[in-house]
């Protein structure tokens, strides 16, 4: 007996001004199961997955839910239509309370015709401890961490009470604790008979959560397997048309080079005990641990994004203490070849309505007298984009329109550009499918190995082993193990992180 | 942060600073019954609520429109043309419809204009207040002609022992919250201005702004009403103030211009300090002309003292 799919896409295409998103792709969700829909950026699941919850509209195909074709006209219709969505873009609403964003459109209402706040707000407590939270609902979603707000939008999508849940990279914000907790819902959600489609670029959670896998590339569909039957490494050569002969870049012998940049005595907090790092040219050394203990903090004091309580920084022979000044931080630094890659390159990295080689030579005329003329740096683009293959129609291409992948070589891009010594990454590939992970990866290996040195953070722990050579474990805002990458493992870092 | 920063600061909310100007106010009221006989007087408060009522009205609109991130700068000119409305030789039961279709019609040219064509609020409002002033002139080009007695006995004389004006404001109060802080309407104005992704949870943004506008024009004219009834005759230049008045109350009472944050009773404030102010420098005999440079400074100190980094926008 076959089971009737709950949703069935069948030849939808969509194209984008002349470019093709989608081409005849066809899809199909049985209740009671977690389809993961893998594929690079670009490859057109977003695409897919707003033209199921009615933000996009198909320009040919044909949507069946539950034995019925459908067209969604707009999102509030695919909801009624039993489809909830939650996007990758962190779309709440930072002036309005969590209870607020997670009825927005949907407001229970008084018998006098005012929104009912406090059925709202009970409803939403109820929801937000199914998910583990103890959050208040009136709580403004501006007064929210990240992770919180990302638990947040979950809870709407769940609150919907749709019998299909589309997770748009959900876990991307979140620590391992976080995931599991995500993790047991999402399996509890499969037990309620509904249909979830899964979009990450998480493998480990892919294979431990999911039961189908539907590869997309270049807008087509590449294949539906289930998850029992595929190795991973079988996987990414689908996503990416090739077997990937190494995520990783090999990692040089160590050698004990000079030291670039050394932190003595860094307290983030009054009371924290102080802690000290060091960075050796050639090397690429990590920030690990769990999420939230102080390595954003860390990295930002550096160039005085965060007031740290005291400390000393060592750049080549200039000292300096901290904390720095806010406003001019970050110049100080560039004066001294360092350049800080912050994580949301949407908003602090990039100029989005630039062009592409405007966000990269932006770093070389903030160097000039603002009088200076400004010289076109054609050969400095050209390099760039060779050198990073960016893949873009033409250097004025502006950087919003390029791929997340993409989007990330064109900000490291513009601190190469200015010769930087050191970098100060956060979260180099964030929203960044595997192949274009790879070549990130390699071109931080040929920095390094051409002189420089970095300084890297990540929630993706195995990023951390895999690209670097040097961890250092923060747990309560300071250093508590330093370990050299080889003998370092997800448990040692947990290790370490937590039995202190 | 202290018990009592937190009543100043507020960071869970999106109502703004309002606690600010009620102090400001206080003081202002505690200052002027000390240093001028006249203030406390049956008379002089009166006056306040005269002054207070019509300027409320338009602020009210005003702030509906700036929470959904506009402006409209064309609510003076629907003052002054429905005060020539009115003024014309008919019943009230003829202008006062007219008018408010007038209103709603100048408000929907503001609405569709900022939001189907997407012309900036300022640049949008200032060009339909020309169109307006030049049809107020037109209607009366000079103050004068003569209003329905039903409407002069709206605003003056007593209801119950009440003094109109003060059943005006306690009106315009009561629908203003319904509006703002007891429907979805409210709401979802508070979601538009909050972020880009309102769409996202179904709310239609465009329908929603047009609404916005319409009400803040239909706001104007109900102060036109209560104006030409003051003046019992109709006035082509009576409403010139209220453009930048009303958006110095609203930005006065902690509603910021970028939409999302605000609040009526912050509004409500804003109205009172500066009738307050303007009525406190009439009882100290200060220039009108100075009044008018005070304003002005008060409005730029106001806005350039409100940092939009609360509660994360």
């Amino acid at each position: 007996m076959t089971i009737e799919p709950l949703v069935r896409m069948t030849s939808i295409s969509k194209s984008f001004g002349g470019i093709a998103a989608l081409e005849n792709v066809d899809f199909q969700l049985l209740p009671g199961t977690v389809h993961a829909l893998m594929g690079e950026n670009g490859a057109g699941k977003s695409t897919l997955m707003k033209i199921l919850a009615g933000v996009v509209q198909p320009d040919d195909g044909m949507i069946r839910k539950a034995g019925r074709t459908v067209q969604f006209a707009s999102p509030r219709e695919a909801l009624n239509a039993g489809i909830s969505t939650v996007f990758q873009e962190h779309s709440l609403l930072a002036n309005l309370s969590i209870a607020e964003n997670m009825y927005l459109g949907k407001e229970p209402l008084t018998v006098l015709g005012s929104v009912d706040v406090a059925r709202m707000e009970r409803n939403a407590r109820e929801t937000l401890r199914g998910l583990g939270l103890n959050l208040d609902p009136a709580t403004l979603v501006g007064n929210l961490t990240i992770a919180e707000r990302q638990f947040v939008e979950i809870a709407r999508g769940i609150s919907a009470n749709a019998d299909v849940i589309i997770l748009d990279e959900p876990s991307a914000a979140l620590n391992a604790a976080d995931v599991e907790i995500l993790n047991a819902q999402i399996l509890s959600l499969k037990q309620q008979d509904k249909a979830v489609v899964y979009i990450s670029h998480r493998m480990e959670e892919i294979f431990k959560i999911c039961d189908t896998i539907t590869v997309l590339k270049d807008g087509r569909n590449v294949d539906t397997v289930p998850v029992a039957t595929i190795a991973p490494k079988r996987l990414i050569a689908m996503m990416v048309g090739r077997e990937l002969a190494e995520l990783f870049p090999p990692k040089p012998a160590r050698t004990e080079s000079e030291i670039v940049l050394s932190i003595e005595g860094l307290r983030l907090t009054p009371d924290s005990p102080p802690c000290s790092i060091h960075l050796r040219r050639g090397e690429i050394v990590a920030l690990a641990g769990l999420e939230g203990q102080g390595q954003r903090e860390l990295v930002r004091s550096l160039v005085g994004q965060h007031a740290a309580h005291e400390g000393r920084v060592r750049i080549g022979s200039r000292e300096l203490a901290l904390p720095l000044p806010e406003d001019h931080g970050i110049r100080m630094l560039q004066a001294l070849g360092v350049g800080f890659v912050p994580e949301d390159r949407k908003l602090e990295g990039l100029f989005l309505d630039l062009s592409l080689a405007h966000n990269l030579t932006i770093g070389l005329h903030s160097r000039h007298f603002e009088l200076t003329p400004a010289g076109s740096d054609r050969d400095v683009i050209a390099n760039s984009i060779r050198n990073l293959s960016i893949k873009a129609a033409t250097p004025s291409t502006p950087v919003g329109t390029l791929s997340g992948g993409n989007q990330q070589k064109v900000l490291l891009g513009r601190y190469l550009a200015l010769g930087a010594d050191i970098l100060l990454i956060e979260e180099p590939t964030r929203g960044v499918d595997v192949g274009a992970k790879a070549e990130i990866y390699k071109l931080l290996r040929a920095y390094t190995n051409a002189g420089g040195a970095a300084i890297v953070l990540s929630r993706e722990t195995l990023e951390l082993i895999g690209l670097c050579d040097r961890l250092y474990v923060i747990h309560d805002k300071h250093v508590v193990a330093e370990m050299p990458a080889g003998q370092a493992t997800e448990h040692a870092i947990l290790e370490a992180a937590l039995h202190r | 942060m202290s018990k009592v920063g937190r009543i100043f600061f507020p960071a869970n909310s999106r109502h703004g600073l309002w606690t600010i100007p009620l102090l400001v106010a206080i003081c202002c009221c505690v200052g002027l019954a000390i240093s001028t006989a006249d203030f406390v007087s049956r008379q002089n408060v009166l006056n306040l609520f005269a002054q207070a009522a019509p300027l409320i009205l338009v602020s009210i609109g005003q702030m509906i429109v700036i929470l959904v991130k506009g402006l409209d700068l064309s609510v003076g000119s629907v003052v002054s043309l429905t005060t020539g409305i009115l003024s014309l030789n008919a019943p009230f039961y003829v202008t006062v419809p007219a008018a408010m279709l007038n209103a709603a019609v100048v408000g929907l040219l503001n609405g569709v204009a900022v939001t189907r064509f997407r012309v900036h609020p300022i640049i949008a409002t200032l060009s339909i207040m020309g169109i307006t002033q030049g049809a107020a002139m037109f209607v009366r080009p000079s103050a004068g002609g003569t209003v329905a007695s039903e409407i002069v006995a709206l605003v003056s004389g007593e209801l119950f022992g009440i003094y109109m004006p003060v059943i005006w404001t306690i009106a315009a109060i009561l629908v203003g919250w319904k509006i703002v802080h007891g429907s979805r309407f409210g709401l979802h104005l508070f979601a538009i201005g909050g972020g880009e992704t309102a769409a996202t949870f179904g709310i239609a943004e465009q329908r929603n702004e047009v609404a916005a506008y319409v009400l803040s024009s239909c706001f104007a004219a109900a102060a036109g009403i209560f104006l030409a009834g003051r003046i019992a005759s109709g006035d082509p230049n009576i409403g010139t103030q209220y453009a930048v008045d009303s958006i110095t109350a609203v930005a006065l009472g902690g509603t910021q211009l970028a939409g999302g944050i605000g609040s009526l009773h912050g509004t409500l404030i804003g109205c009172g300090l500066l009738a307050l102010i303007a009525n406190g420098m009439n009882l100290l005999n200060v220039s009108a002309f100075v009044q008018t440079i005070v304003k002005g400074a008060i409005l730029l100190l106001v806005i350039a003292l409100q940092p939009r980094k609360n509660i994360g926008l």
